[in-house]
């Protein structure tokens, strides 16, 4: 049992994208605690994550291993589903690139380093709209919205959904953090954010003061 | 063996082939009918006994074409420099690249650029940071610092040999003044190593006896030579770019032509130092159009014609007083234009000031930008591993090459990525407190000084290079100078 958790956590941690799917299968075949896949491979993550911070790894080596996550994890999911089994997290976190803009670099990484410190994250993709927005926190709930904006003519986007949040009186119902190159401190007060991260390490160590998980 | 930097394409040429022929026509016309003056007796009859016209009154000997012919013939295209550590031992020539450390008089402080003459402490913290600096492959003469407070200056070039070799492994160059190279020759020996000897002549057209008697000296030793005839245009060469190229030309090939008279085969890189004057104030200006100039055209005769090895001086100072625009202006472009043309050598790290100063920490810059220039030089390779149709395929009009294992794997090897430059996002730049390159080349000095222990020599081997130090002392104290 303990081999197949530790190739798991081998396929994360060697990037290993083309053999994902059939390590997880093999995992689920084998009859391990989907729980406990899932556990490796988030353990794998964490590593790659905290590498990537301490600048041991790089952003290829992170958005490898999160590719190998995106193939793995749909397998250990539905076994954890059909067993009726729930996985912990440090809160949920829905995720997007705003109206306009289709950079998804920024995002990816915070949302991988998200997942690796244990958020359950929700990635709405690039080029999100604004009620495509107020859709996911109306239905998903989530702890956090974290809104990226690459390019100076975007960043008004993220001021728009938080009026729209507003307006819809869902706006005490969820933290948001904002990113992106033209954002700043002064500019994340000014369109009543809750946090600003210059990095996606940061954009992480936000997330887990606005839910009191650090100080 | 240091293996450099591998230079993956043709030098830039910037002669046409009978531009070329014409400037090498020129230059033994110039041995032939101006002659060139070698200031010892001992060579001028050496000379005489190869073929060569001597007027033993004036010193000047006229040199036959065909006996400059033979010398360019008889150097080999690549030499061997043992280093007392042999792994860092180097073989100039070929298509490789090497960065040599630069030099200055004085420590110059990066704050107030203010200079002063440096302890035997900062001169030795300055060769420990070079040796530290993996673009540094070598140390010219005197290096960092010309001059050390409490050295004599007829001690100068032993101690700095000496200070070297005892926190460096890496091969150095030997010096001609006052015989020297007597010590640096058994300081070298001593530790195991070779030296690069050190040839220089006097433009226009003239070699002193202290560089004759050091030829003679080092080729014993079994050294190769550094050879060089360091000049100023429309100071001691013409002001014409083609001119000075003729007389510079003549000058390393009369060189060549004494150093092979004495040992047929001898290993030899030839220095270009020729700067350009200030018409204003005669003083040297460095990182000039006219220097970038004169050197690609060296460089593309040297290497293409004569195939003997080239080091090129031109980047090694800027006329700056601080680490600032000018600086990075005057000396990024002529070591660019010297690496893209040909050289085997490039003098860069530390000189700041007009050959006056130099300093640590601009060395530490200079490290990445060797490092850039050497990623350039080396290409990029064209095959289907590299090409890979099936990665772009993958990625069609709608994903990222970032999730590609070519991605992954192949980035580090095709770029190289700075150490020291800020390469930080603004908002990243200002929370971490504005630092500037300098600040962070500030930073990697203390953290080189406290971390890094170059390979020691032996008690034994710092024994004999303090008594021979106490030797060459009484040397010159019996000659009158301490």
């Amino acid at each position: 049992m303990s081999d197949i958790l530790a190739k798991l956590k081998e396929i994360v941690l060697n990037f290993d994208i083309d053999n994902a799917e059939s390590v997880a299968k093999e995992a689920i075949s084998q009859g391990v605690d989907p729980i406990l896949a899932a556990g490796a491979l988030t353990d794998a993550i964490r590593e790659v994550g905290d590498k990537f911070g301490c600048g041991e790894l790089f952003l290829p080596d992170l958005v490898c291993a999160s590719e190998v996550l995106k193939k793995a994890f749909p397998i250990i999911n539905e076994a954890i589903e059909a067993k009726g089994a729930k996985q912990t997290s440090l809160g949920k976190v829905v995720i997007g690139t705003v109206f306009g803009d289709i950079h998804s670099i920024g995002k990816g990484m915070v949302a991988t380093l998200l997942y690796a410190a244990g958020f359950k994250v929700i990635d709405l993709g690039i080029n999100v709209k604004g009620e495509d927005f107020l859709s996911a926190v109306k239905e998903q709930k989530p702890d956090i919205l974290a809104m990226s904006a690459l390019l100076t003519t975007t960043a008004m986007e993220q001021k728009r959904v938080i009026e729209g949040l507003e307006q819809e009186g869902l706006r005490d119902k969820v933290r948001i953090i904002v990113g992106g190159s033209p954002i700043n401190q002064e500019f994340a007060d000014s369109i009543g954010a809750d946090g600003y991260g210059a990095t996606a390490p940061e954009g992480v160590k936000i997330c887990k003061r606005l839910l009191g998980i650090e100080k | 063996m240091q293996k450099g930097f591998k230079r993956n394409f043709e030098p830039i040429k910037i002669l046409t082939d009978s531009q070329v022929e014409q400037i090498h026509a020129a230059s033994l016309n110039v041995l032939e009918e101006v002659g060139f003056k070698y200031e010892s007796k001992k060579c001028l009859k050496l000379l005489e006994e190869h073929g060569c016209r001597i007027d033993y009154e004036t010193m000047v000997t006229k040199i036959p074409p065909g006996i400059v012919e033979w010398a360019i013939n008889k150097t080999p295209s690549s030499f061997y420099v043992r280093a007392r550590d042999e792994q860092k031992s180097v073989r100039f020539g070929g298509n490789t690249l090497y960065f040599f450390n630069s030099a200055g008089a004085r420590y110059v402080d990066i704050d107030t650029g203010i200079v002063t003459m440096p302890t035997l402490e900062q001169n030795n913290l300055g060769v420990i940071v070079s040796d530290a600096l993996d673009s540094v492959h070598a140390f010219p003469s005197y290096t960092p610092y010309f001059e050390i407070e409490g050295v004599p200056p007829v001690m100068s070039c032993p101690v700095s040999c000496a200070q070297r070799h005892r926190f460096s492994s890496k091969p150095s160059r030997g010096a001609q003044p006052t015989d020297s190279f007597i010590w640096e020759t058994q300081i070298a020996l001593a530790c195991g190593a070779q030296l690069m000897g050190c040839v220089e002549g006097a433009a226009p057209l003239s070699l002193a006896e202290d560089p004759c008697n050091a030829a003679f000296y080092y080729l014993e030793a079994g050294f190769p030579i550094y050879i060089a005839s360091g000049s100023i245009m429309g100071g001691s060469h013409p002001v014409t770019i083609a001119g000075a190229s003729v007389s510079h030309n003549a000058e390393l090939l009369a060189i060549i032509v004494l150093l092979q008279c004495i040992k047929p085969g001898c290993g030899i890189i030839a220095n270009n130092f020729v700067s350009a004057m200030n018409m204003s104030t005669g003083n040297l200006n460095f990182g000039t159009a006219a220097i970038a100039l004169h050197q690609m055209a060296y460089n593309q005769i040297w290497h293409s014609l004569y195939k003997i090895p080239i080091n090129n001086t031109g980047s090694a100072f800027s006329n700056a007083k601080f680490i600032d625009y000018q600086l990075g202006a005057e000396k990024l472009p002529l070591a660019t234009a010297s690496a893209l043309s040909g050289a085997n050598l490039i003098v860069l790290h530390g000189g700041v000031t007009a050959e006056l100063a130099y300093n640590p920490i601009l060395a530490i810059i200079d490290d990445d930008i060797a490092n850039t220039i050497g990623r350039i030089v080396e290409g990029f390779d064209v095959n289907d591993n590299t090409i890979d149709p099936d990665v772009i395929k993958n990625v069609g009009s709608t994903g990222t090459f970032l999730n590609s294992k070519q991605t992954r794997t192949m980035w580090k090897t095709e770029d190289y990525m700075p150490k020291i430059f800020d390469k930080t996002s603004y908002q990243e730049w200002i929370n971490t407190g504005k630092k500037t390159v300098v600040d962070k080349a500030k930073e990697r000095y203390e953290e080189i000084i406290s971390t890094h222990k170059p390979l020691q020599i032996t008690a034994s081997q710092d024994s004999r290079i303090d008594r021979i130090l106490k030797e060459a002392t009484q040397y010159y104290k019996k000659k009158g100078l301490i």
